[in-house]
């Protein structure tokens, strides 16, 4: 595991997630990168990189790379508009080339009134989507339903883990669902049906709030405030636009090409000590572990039963994930610092003196994984799929 | 009364498929140089890369690749129409569409269940394609 600590995590930062936050994406973007750039020791002036949060542009021609380099009052040598796991993989590149020395990755959500629609995000107004009622939980219903169709996969073993990791946020005082738990198997599956099979805790919530990270060389890393978070590798693959083609299982196509990035840091799946699964829906915890390589396609609802636990092989997003920690619409960011912040040992939980770093895993009050190392930073399985590598120092 | 749901906005490249739905025929984009079918509308045969296709009709006939029974509307205008079924039809000619399923019990929509098209003119302009049992 010795090799490639040349790409580091450095500062990391969310704002307070909330229902309605009554800001604006551009506020929370900007509290976030500020927050980031205090955690790292470093200033606006120190990064020449920028990727996520896309800046109206006051040039009227659409977000470029040259007006976010203008708003921001910075030269960029790298500019684009995705955040986690891709991100991180383009702005290690970049800075392995020497494009750049330091990039920030921000990004945040904030949602309009709720009047009885679904969220924007989740229905496009696409030509041949739209008018049949599709959305986002139905999407995915269909992933999952051809999945149980072609592997025998169970509605409890997706309950098992959406139950599970709502459990987590159920114990992080930070999530929006903090103390919305303990969910069982069956509380899961007899909750309201949203689109058959997916019930409504085998979705994700709805909120407000910002993120944002900072990625540095391994040379500006050891400078740093804190700790340096190594990108080891990862891999990326885009096969379609997710909510434009029909969803079908063709995402699973892509494991050769993820299982290759585990060789290229020098690690095995079985070292993984957290799995920041992109949890969108039940489809995502099962999918995902097939699509990485965890195990076999097919195997993914055994799998996470014998798996996802606090205490168990891998454990799968301990701050409660999207189903219950955060989903501002672009949550891809806390996959990443969730893992810098087990690793730290910053983790705000129930343990009476998690603020001092001591905790007592204890289940019922405690959702720090014990001793993590190692860790995959997951994106969505929708179309573009992609995941990094992380390793503390 | 006037229908009240999302209507599609058909494109420039797209317009051909909604006005053959007007006159009740499926269409799809069909490769010239390789012959293969495409759907969604796209620029380029996606085999190939030939830019020269035409619209070809289509038989309207396929199987349910996957299927969901919705209980939460999309949005209000939905709201008559749950529980209702959306579905993957994959095509005879090979494509994948996303549609809804009608002319049963949703709970009767299964897997690998043969469908045919149905229409159904929303406005003057726009008719959808949707999905019933085929006999």
């Amino acid at each position: 595991m010795a090799k490639r600590r040349d790409v580091a995590i450095v500062g990391v930062y969310a704002t307070k997630q909330e229902r309605f936050s009554q800001r604006s994406a551009l506020s929370l973007t900007m509290e976030a990168i500020h927050g980031a750039l205090d955690d790292a020791g470093l200033t606006m002036k120190d990064v020449d990189g920028y990727l996520g949060f896309t800046f109206p542009a006051g040039s009227g021609m659409g977000v470029t790379d040259g007006n976010v380099a203008y708003q921001l009052n910075n030269p960029f040598g790298l500019v684009d508009r995705y955040s986690g796991a891709m991100a991180l993989l383009q702005a290690a590149a970049a800075i392995r080339e020497g494009l750049v020395e330091t990039v920030i990755i921000a990004a945040a959500g904030s949602r309009a009134t709720a009047d009885g629609r679904t969220v924007a995000w989740t229905r496009p107004e696409y030509e041949f989507t739209e008018w049949t009622g599709s959305m986002t939980p139905a999407q995915f219903a269909l992933q999952m339903r051809r999945h149980m169709h072609e592997h025998g996969t169970t509605v409890e073993q997706m309950a098992y883990g959406c139950a599970t990791v709502r459990n987590n946020g159920h114990k992080n005082p930070d999530a929006i669902m903090f103390q919305r738990g303990p969910y069982t198997v069956e509380d899961v599956l007899s909750a309201r049906m949203v689109a058959d099979p997916l019930t409504l805790l085998m979705c994700s919530i709805v909120n407000d709030g910002g993120n944002c990270m900072v990625v540095t060389s391994g040379e500006r890393a050891r400078a740093c405030k804190r700790p340096p978070v190594w990108v080891l590798s990862g891999a990326m693959e885009s096969r379609y636009t997710a909510y434009f083609e029909a969803p079908s299982l063709e995402m699973l196509k892509g494991r050769e090409k993820m299982m290759k990035a585990f060789g290229r840091a020098g690690v095995r799946h079985e070292d993984v000590d957290i799995v920041m699964i992109y949890d969108h829906f039940a489809s995502g915890l099962i999918m995902s572990f097939e699509g990485l390589g965890f195990c076999e396609i097919g195997e993914g609802g055994p799998f996470i039963v014998e798996n996802i636990g606090l205490d168990d092989k891998h454990p799968v997003c301990p701050d409660g994930g999207n189903l219950s920690f955060s989903h501002p619409g672009n949550p891809y960011n806390f996959k990443a610092i969730e893992i810098v912040r087990q690793f730290r040992g910053d983790v705000n939980d129930l343990c009476p003196q998690s603020a001092e770093g001591v905790h007592t895993y204890d289940r019922s009050i405690c959702r720090k994984v014990r001793d993590p190392k190692l860790a995959a930073c997951c994106g969505p399985m929708t179309g573009r799929h992609s995941f990094a590598i992380l390793a503390k120092d | 009364m006037a229908y009240d749901k999302p209507l599609p906005r058909p494109t420039p490249l797209s317009q051909p498929f909604w006005d053959g739905a007007r006159e009740h025929k499926l269409l799809l984009q069909r490769c010239q140089s390789c012959g293969a079918y495409r759907f969604t509308p796209q620029a380029l045969c996606r085999e190939c890369y030939a830019e020269e296709y035409e619209w070809a009709e289509t038989s309207g006939r396929g199987k349910v690749y996957s299927y969901t029974i919705v209980y939460r509307p999309q949005t209000l205008t939905f709201m008559d129409d749950v529980p209702y079924v959306l579905a993957v039809i994959e095509l005879a000619e090979g494509p994948h569409m996303l549609s809804n399923v009608v002319g049963c019990a949703p709970s009767d929509v299964h897997i690998d269940m043969p469908v045919v098209v149905q229409f159904e003119d929303a406005t003057d302009e726009i008719t959808l394609y949707k999905f019933r049992p085929a006999e």
